[in-house]
């Protein structure tokens, strides 16, 4: 083990096998088709041979003398008493044949062509582009050649019948020849001119003696091939007819051992890995029967794998063939045996080969043969290499908890017990590990295996977990169970971007879900209506330490997509410091605090005023708590007022999901920017906290009497729609009567279309604008909405004032029956609610065919999502393979693997999303960091003036470190989540 | 036929036509000829220059980020 090094690929290079090679390597011959004798025991020189590995544990490999688990197995070989071709080549073997001349074996090209290929073949190799193309375009180069250039033997064309036969097309004379003849020397009937050609006209016409054309137009002479042309020119007509001469394996061997290696090299085949004629198989390697296990069924009877039952057919027929050629048989069934050997091959490498029935089980299953192993996505590159199915992972259902840090996730104590960490015993350590040995596997931060420094795994059992712990020794090694505070992997699928797998924290707790606080929704997209995640323990230090630098939820709150903050408060939490701050409510002392009980401030700053004797804060004030001291920053917010935060207090505004929100809040974007990381998520953990008890101190609730406007409103909205009717009515008319003028580029009956989803559209929003103004300023539906917490002002408008328009494809509805939607209307109705007008609200309740319509939009929505997934995935995909090797290089420039420039600077500017500024106006100040950094790193002026350096701020920080540690870098707030 | 390259949507393209410009990009990219990006001789945006294959054209084009982004492609059949 010590002795082995990594070592580093310099290249790969594929190619083909010598079949000597095959005989060389193989462990021993195969020649009988049966692989277990009657006792039991593999045969010899059988498919099961000994020497081909072993699987039964216990036995002893004859060929390495290793075990079972040990010896890889080794490759034995079947002799086929025919060659035959291997179906992986068969286009390379057409483009050969095409290509080289069937007598001399030399490519059909000129000794100027060849090097001309040559040429184009380093080029197109130095650009790294596909070679291939060179080589199909040197083959149909040298297909045009009627001759060989160098043998000048006349070339046939070659006719591929898939999957293995080949034809040679040549033109012979037609078997009736003489009647062909015969026929064109009558006269035609169709034509009195015609007089035929008499034996005479036609001897003198082609030069041939009178006697010669006798014979053959009797048919007992046939003409050579220049008297044929000259018949064939005299009388107009085609003497010849395509015979194909099927071309045996054997034969297109022979050919292709005859074609020089320097022609080779011209197609872009390297004759020196691979030569032509090994494409034509003479030796079949046989796998391994590590590669090819059979399984013993709970009968007894040993079940065979498919591999292995190809096998035997092949060494049947290969039998059966061999008999038949020694007995003398037909060339008939001799040839029926060599198609019937050519099939087991074919189906042995690749049983899905189109025009070929698959090799099927006795079952009728089709059989999984060596290309189905490998193709596809659960075969063995994208199944089995790419993606696997691995250890120490976990998934279950999420649920919220909003007491956890956004860095943490609550892991059920049972997935605790079986996820493990593996611990070096140290002597620093050694009392801690015993104590998680003596604790068991059941008990909770327990053990579940030891290891000795000898490489011994021994279980801990409940039973000798005592006796266990006073063993361990330093150098032991201890999978104990995971603890608070060790770092995991947790992930949502669909996987979309980065964010959809971070590093958290554990905390272990009681129940079987995981629990995540509900700002790491946004980035995972997930909720918690039964969604499940995936949990992954690390299983080594440089893992966890990546994890915990590079992964961890913190480090993730800027999205690289949109160099905003992706984490943020959401939903409630906006709702929250909206109620908190829109017009900034006074509290007392107690209040105060207990608004501000769940974050890290635990005194309050001066009071704000004095009301009733009592000293009062404002809501502005107890926010600014959170805020770093030394914060200024101005912006617009949602509800649409300036909000105005100057050295950490907000002096003015409200704060809504622009400020602290996902998906780019002002104010968490900036000190995530401004400050670090670990402020944020300080500043994101509390402003959820914070405003958790803000909601829950004024109480938020929404019914259905939310939604719902006084009588004279709706008869306003009423009124709203019907005068959209009548304005609908008299376009309708001014269309009836031809006078409507149509709009550039439409025809007339589009811009009526318009015209009236123009109005309809109209109707709405002015049912909209009037129930907007009588829902008060502390409806809960009109709060979330302004805030930008949950819902649209349209969607109040749906529910409170009109639905509107329903849209199939971005029309009104107008499919359903001849001329008309619905039954119910007249024909060629153009009104609003023949068409889908939905002019009741949601709360008002639809009538039954404004429901129908409302269904009818809705589907196309949902069919809409459906197809966008799908699609988007696969497009996603594509993407992904088609940039995954592109990576950013130290001088900005970013390259492929190959080294091939893609951009000469990362995105034209060099720069990463994330550490930009956001907003326009708004520069990151560095320079008030780097100030603000160095003035927290001394105590002394002294020192700052000595330090000149840089200093890493520590990321890595647990959550758990230990006490006093100031979490929050550069600032006094002391966080204690 | 419309001449692309007098679009205003379509950047300067310039044949560097001095080996020893060639060389300080190559050396600038420590990079060989054949790993630039390529360009098509017959690409329109080339018709007005006399470029052939082997050369190398330097492209300004205005850019959202930086005033102006510079790249280099070379001409391939």
């Amino acid at each position: 083990m010590s002795m082995q090094t990594p070592k580093e690929i310099g290249g790969i290079q594929f190619g083909l096998m010598d079949p000597e090679t095959y005989r060389d390597m193989s462990a021993t011959k195969v020649i009988t088709a049966d692989t277990y004798d009657d006792d039991g025991y593999p045969i010899d020189m059988g498919l099961m041979d000994p020497r081909l590995g072993v699987i039964d544990p216990g036995l002893e490999c004859r060929t390495c003398g290793q075990h079972s688990g040990s010896c890889n197995g080794h490759f034995g070989h079947i002799e086929l008493a025919a060659p035959v071709i291997h179906v992986g080549f068969t286009k390379l073997i057409r483009r050969l044949l095409r290509s080289t001349c069937r007598d001399c074996g030399r490519l059909a090209l000129t000794e100027e062509e060849q090097e001309e290929y040559h040429e184009k073949l380093r080029r197109t190799k130095e650009l790294g582009e596909d070679w291939s193309d060179v080589m199909k375009a040197a083959v149909r180069q040298a297909r045009k050649a009627k001759r060989c250039p160098y043998c000048s033997s006349p070339q046939h064309d070659i006719k591929h019948e898939k999957p293995t036969t080949y034809y040679e097309v040549q033109d012979v004379l037609s078997g009736d020849y003489s009647e062909l003849i015969a026929q064109a020397m009558q006269p035609d009937p169709d034509d009195e001119d015609d007089e035929g050609m008499s034996p005479q006209a036609l001897a003198e016409k082609t030069g041939i003696d009178l006697q010669r054309i006798n014979e053959i137009m009797s048919g007992s002479f046939r003409p050579r091939k220049e008297d044929r042309k000259a018949l064939e020119k005299a009388l107009k007509i085609d003497l010849t007819e395509e015979d194909m001469n099927k071309l045996m394996p054997s034969d297109i061997r022979d050919w292709f051992e005859d074609i020089p290696d320097e022609d080779l090299s011209s197609l872009g085949i390297d004759p020196s890995r691979s030569r032509p004629e090994w494409m034509i198989l003479t030796v079949l390697p046989v796998p391994p029967v590590t590669a090819r296990p059979s399984i013993t069924l709970d009968n007894g009877q040993r079940s065979e794998d498919d591999l292995t039952h190809k096998l035997v057919d092949i060494i049947r027929i290969n039998q059966r063939f061999m008999e038949n050629r020694e007995a003398g048989a037909p060339q008939l069934i001799i040839e029926d045996l060599w198609e019937l050997l050519q099939y087991h091959v074919t189906t042995f490498i690749d049983n899905e080969i189109s025009g070929t029935p698959p090799a099927r089980h006795r079952s009728g299953r089709p059989l999984k043969t060596l290309s189905q192993r490998l193709k596809g996505k659960e075969g063995r590159f994208r199944g089995s290499l790419s993606g696997k199915r691995v250890n120490f992972s976990a998934r279950t259902v999420i649920s919220p908890d909003p007491t956890l840090s956004l860095n943490e996730v609550g892991v059920p104590e049972r997935v605790a017990r079986e996820m493990t960490q593996t611990m070096n015993v140290t002597e620093r350590n050694i009392e801690e590990a015993q104590q998680y040995v003596r604790n068991g596997p059941e008990g909770h931060p327990g053990a579940n295996y030891v290891k000795r420094p000898d490489g011994r795994r021994l279980k801990v059992t409940e039973k000798n977990c005592e006796e266990l712990a006073e063993k361990v020794e330093l150098g032991w090694e201890v999978n104990r169970h995971l603890v608070d505070g060790d770092i995991v992997i947790f992930n949502r699928q669909p996987s979309l971007h980065r964010m959809s797998i971070m590093a958290h924290e554990v905390v272990v707790m009681p129940y079987k879900t995981f629990r995540l606080n509900t700002v790491v929704c946004p980035p995972y997209n997930a909720d918690f209506d039964g969604d499940e995640m995936n949990m992954h323990a690390l299983q080594n230090e440089e893992a966890r330490a990546e994890a915990r630098v590079l992964m961890r939820v913190q480090e993730q709150i800027l999205s690289p997509r949109f160099g905003e903050n992706i984490i943020g408060a959401i939903q409630d939490h906006i709702s929250g410091t909206y109620l908190l701050t829109h017009e900034n409510p006074h509290f007392t002392e107690t209040q105060a605090l207990d608004l501000l009980r769940a974050t890290s401030v635990d005194t309050l700053p001066e009071p704000d005023g004095e009301e009733d004797g009592e000293p009062y804060w404002t809501g502005h004030s107890i926010f600014s708590e959170l805020l770093p001291d030394d914060l200024s920053l101005d912006f617009t917010s949602s509800t649409g007022d300036d909000v105005k935060i100057v050295d950490g207090q907000l002096v003015e505004g409200t704060i809504d999901e622009d400020a602290v929100g996902a998906f780019g809040g002002e104010i968490v974007d900036t000190i995530t920017k401004v400050y670090s990381e670990t402020r944020a998520r300080v500043f994101i953990n509390e402003i959820a906290s914070l405003a958790m008890r803000a909601i829950m101190h004024f109480g938020f609730s929404i019914g259905i009497d939310d939604e719902s406007i006084p009588p004279e409103a709706n008869e306003q909205v009423d009124e709203a729609i019907e005068n959209a009717y009548e304005r609908i009515q008299e376009l309708i008319s001014t269309y009836e009567a031809d006078e409507l003028e149509s709009l550039p580029g439409r025809t007339v009956d589009e811009t009526l279309e318009m015209k009236i989803m123009q109005t309809l559209g109209k109707a709405r929003d002015s049912a909209g604008e009037i129930a907007d103004d009588h829902f008060g300023d502390d409806n809960p539906a009109v709060i979330m909405a302004r805030s930008g917490a949950r819902g649209s002002m349209l969607n109040l408008t749906q529910m409170a004032g009109c639905v509107g328009q329903q849209a199939v494809r971005g029309e009104r509805i107008n499919r359903g029956y001849e001329e008309r939607t619905l039954s119910h209307y007249k024909k060629n109705d153009l009104s609003a609610e023949a068409h889908g007008f939905v002019e009741n609200s949601y709360r008002g309740g639809l009538t039954p065919r404004e429901f129908f319509f409302h269904a009818m939009g809705g589907r196309e929505g949902l069919v809409d999502t459906a197809v966008r997934t799908s699609k988007s995935g696969y497009l996603q995909r594509r993407l992904i393979n088609a940039l995954s090797e592109l990576e950013a290089q130290y001088d900005g420039s970013v390259r492929d693997t190959s080294g091939t420039i893609v951009q000469f600077e990362f995105g034209e500017d060099g720069t990463s999303p994330v550490k930009v500024s956001s907003s326009e106006d708004g520069d990151v100040d560095v320079e008030s960091i780097a100030d603000r950094i160095i003035e927290s790193e001394f105590d002394s002026e002294e020192q700052k003036e000595r330090f000149l350096g840089r200093v890493e701020p520590p990321t890595n920080l647990s959550e758990h470190a230990g006490p006093g540690l100031n979490k929050a870098i550069g600032t006094e707030v002391e966080s204690d989540d | 036929m419309v001449d692309v390259s007098q679009h205003n949507l379509v950047p300067e393209h310039t044949v560097l036509d001095e080996p020893e410009r060639v060389e300080e990009v190559l050396e600038e990219y420590n990079v060989e000829k054949t790993n630039l990006p390529k360009i098509k001789r017959k690409d329109p945006a080339l018709r007005d220059t006399d470029a052939e294959v082997g050369d190398v054209i330097e492209i300004v084009r205005d850019s959202r980020t930086t005033d102006q982004a510079v790249v280099y492609r070379l001409v391939v059949e």
